[in-house]
């Protein structure tokens, strides 16, 4: 039964004022190189080879977030038209398609929040399609467009078993990338620096698991909508002392609310895990939704995707080609399997929703009968949400409540 | 003489219709009503429970709980409680079927499909994609192509001789599909229950094992024979109704109202988007 006493007041992390600060610091020091003869700007996937950029000394700039945030500002769908009348079709990628329709418009986000011209114009774009085949062509319209280098790394997918074979392959890959940067941009890598990125993308990346992983207290001290917000170093300033530097007060912060007991959804009373992408362009009513029915969404694979494996020294390449086809999204059904089922027990997860996000197949896991085999597994309730990571089009928020509610009421059936 | 407060009372705002039921503290439905929800689900919600009051000849004095259920829930004055209609078309059916393992509802805005556990409790539930397809929508809108009422239709395919397939997914398209089949001259008895089919297969997606009891409820079935009769040729398995089909939701929301007192709860109504008269039920 839905319960009608609703928690206290959401509290609000601290930490957040200063990543306004460091996002705003972040976006004018990228529009300023945009601007410079003297620098350079890269565009970036986000779990591309961005470190071998930064070691080159080029600004490195992710499309990926431009997407979501054109989907959390609740206009994609208003640009994707744009996109779809020059060939792109309106079921392939809302993030690709409304980045699209916004440069073909001259629409940014970034304009109004901090002023620059919007997205910076690249000398050179870097994907790695070990998360979608999209990417390829979303960053080869840009190519196209700025008359820019494209180079890109196409590591083996669906991957079970990783073998030394696959990243010795991916590593052939990256070290490909650096030749073609070294003869086109005249530059010279300098490997010490190279290593230095990777030690502290990695550290970056470790202090953001262990953030993650507060959650795994009872109650939880953060939620996935936190994670949301918070990923943002972690991907747009990997290699950098900045992130470090945040995470570790926002890692501080996490654990004086631990020792306080304090809760982000207090009277915490169900632990869910959220499987597949955002649905960016909801996010204020889905959180809020989920905090009225005190239910606390403790873990996620979105917020996972940039907790890699630790940087131990040795060759900086192997580690990226690594991490590359480690992440979640590159692997075969049976491997994300036997990732959910460990993050359901470390978080004591209670019941999980999968986001059949229309526009995005290779982030979407209910489609070949995954929940229900975790649901026989577990004995635990799972919901599929129907929905898209941008277009609202896609998505329908009473039906959507109407079944979060009813999830929530059978959890509660289950308790008896 | 002032009687006390015995009656429980279930308001299930639909997409379509808003239904009450009224029961006494045995369960048993002492009154049942229907209005067109339109645009203004707490007027609408007003009404139904006016006339089943009426009916009952009592007044509000004597409802000691009241839950609300459908898309309108929130807009219902005077609930004490609301509760998704997945969770009260579950209990509804379960009263009169105890032993229903899987329960159809196909309403207005869409298709719901619960599945039990053998002790009665929810398992699963599966909601039709958005999508007007497989819902009672798309055979009004088909109607209104074909410029028939849904009882016309139904009625023609109950004399349906011949299986005709729509494969369409999209109510336009199938639309478009029916019109290629009038133009092929094809019987409009088959036709018609082409549409019940292509709803029956819908369903038949959501329901992995149609060999346990199923109920069927919602307006769609409590209206058309046809739709029962393609149920069971699809999914290859008898369909109960209960006694007011279109009312499972709102007797589920009656039982719940019913069974909160029998918890000890003891909550004050609770409106959270009032759109109409603030009168309490």
């Amino acid at each position: 039964m839905t319960t009608s006493s609703a928690p206290t007041k959401r509290i609000e992390i601290k930490a957040q004022k200063r990543l306004r600060t460091l996002m705003r610091d972040y976006f004018l020091d990228l529009d300023a190189a945009a601007h410079d003869p003297d620098r350079r700007v890269a565009w970036c996937t986000s779990v591309g080879p961005c470190e071998i950029l930064t070691a080159f000394g080029f600004n490195v700039y992710f499309p990926e977030n431009h997407g979501a945030l054109l989907g959390a500002r609740k206009v994609s769908h208003t640009l994707i038209p744009h996109a779809v009348s020059i060939g792109y079709c309106a079921e392939t990628c809302s993030y690709m398609n409304s980045d699209i329709g916004a440069a073909l418009e001259d629409r940014s986000p970034l304009k109004e929040i901090y002023g620059i011209e919007g997205p910076p114009n690249p000398d050179l774009l870097a994907y790695s399609t070990n998360q979608c085949r999209e990417v390829q062509d979303w960053f080869s319209f840009f190519a196209r467009r700025h008359d820019a280098t494209i180079l890109g790394v196409c590591p083996p997918g669906f991957l079970g078993e990783i073998t030394p074979a696959h990243v010795k392959y991916v590593r052939s890959q990256l070290k490909r990338i650096i030749e073609q940067i070294e003869s086109q941009f005249g530059l010279k890598l300098d490997d010490g620096k190279l290593e230095e990125q990777v030690a502290k993308s990695s550290q970056a990346s470790t202090l953001w698991r262990e953030i993650l992983q507060t959650a795994r207290a009872r109650p939880a001290p953060m939620t996935f909508w936190d994670g949301l917000v918070h990923m943002a170093p972690v991907i747009l300033m990997r290699g950098s002392e900045i992130a470090i530097d945040y995470y570790r007060q926002l890692l501080a912060e996490m654990e004086e609310r631990l020792i306080n007991d304090v809760a982000a959804v207090p009277n915490e009373r169900y632990r869910l895990y959220w499987e597949g992408m955002p649905v960016w362009p909801r996010m204020r009513e889905l959180s809020e939704k989920f905090f009225d029915l005190r239910a606390s969404i403790v873990a996620s694979t979105y917020c996972n995707s940039w907790a890699f494996e630790r940087y131990d020294g040795g060759d900086p390449l192997e580690w990226m080609a690594r991490i590359s086809i480690e992440v979640f999204i590159n692997r075969a059904e049976h491997a994300k399997e036997a990732f959910l089922n460990t993050i359901f027990d470390e978080f004591s997860i209670d019941g999980a929703i999968f986001h059949n996000a229309r526009t995005c197949p290779n982030n979407t896991n209910s489609r070949f009968g995954m929940a229900q085999r975790l649901r026989d597994e577990r004995k635990i309730p799972i919901l599929v949400l129907d929905g898209d990571l941008s277009d609202v089009r896609f998505f329908s928020t009473a039906q959507s409540m109407t079944n979060i509610e009813a999830f929530i009421e059978q959890l509660e059936g289950s308790r008896g | 003489m002032n009687h006390p407060p015995s009656y429980f009372v279930g308001i299930d705002a639909g997409s379509s219709d808003t239904k009450c039921v009224i029961i006494d503290d045995q369960g048993e439905i002492l009154a049942h009503s229907v209005r067109s929800s339109g645009f203004n689900f707490a007027d609408s919600a007003e009404r139904a429970l006016y006339v089943a009051l009426h009916d009952l000849k009592t007044d509000r004095s004597r409802i000691a709980r009241c839950v609300s259920t459908g898309y309108g829930r929130a807009s219902v004055a005077g609930a004490h409680r609301q509760v998704t209609e997945i969770t009260c078309h579950a209990h509804g059916a379960k009263r009169c079927y105890p032993r229903v393992r899987h329960i159809i509802d196909i309403g207005g805005q869409d298709t719901k499909i619960m599945h039990l556990d053998g002790n009665g409790q929810l398992l699963d539930f599966r909601m039709n994609a958005k999508c007007a397809a497989g819902t009672g929508t798309f055979l009004e809108s088909i109607a209104v192509k074909l410029g028939r009422t849904l009882s016309e239709i139904d009625a023609l395919a109950l004399r349906s001789k011949r299986e005709l397939t729509l494969n369409s997914y999209c109510t336009v398209f199938a639309g478009t599909e029916v019109i290629e089949c009038v133009k092929a001259g094809q019987a409009a008895e088959d036709i018609a229950m082409g549409l019940f089919r292509s709803i029956a297969s819908r369903i038949r997606e959501m329901i992995p094992n149609a060999s346990d009891s199923i109920v069927a409820t919602g307006g769609v079935v409590a209206h058309c024979k046809s739709m029962v009769n393609a149920l069971e040729i699809v999914l290859g398995a008898p369909i109960e109704l209960p006694p007011l089909p279109q009312h499972a939701g709102a007797y589920g929301a009656a039982l719940l109202a019913l069974q909160s007192v029998d918890d000890g709860a003891d909550e004050p109504p609770v409106v959270t988007e009032t759109a109409g008269r603030g009168d309490q039920c």
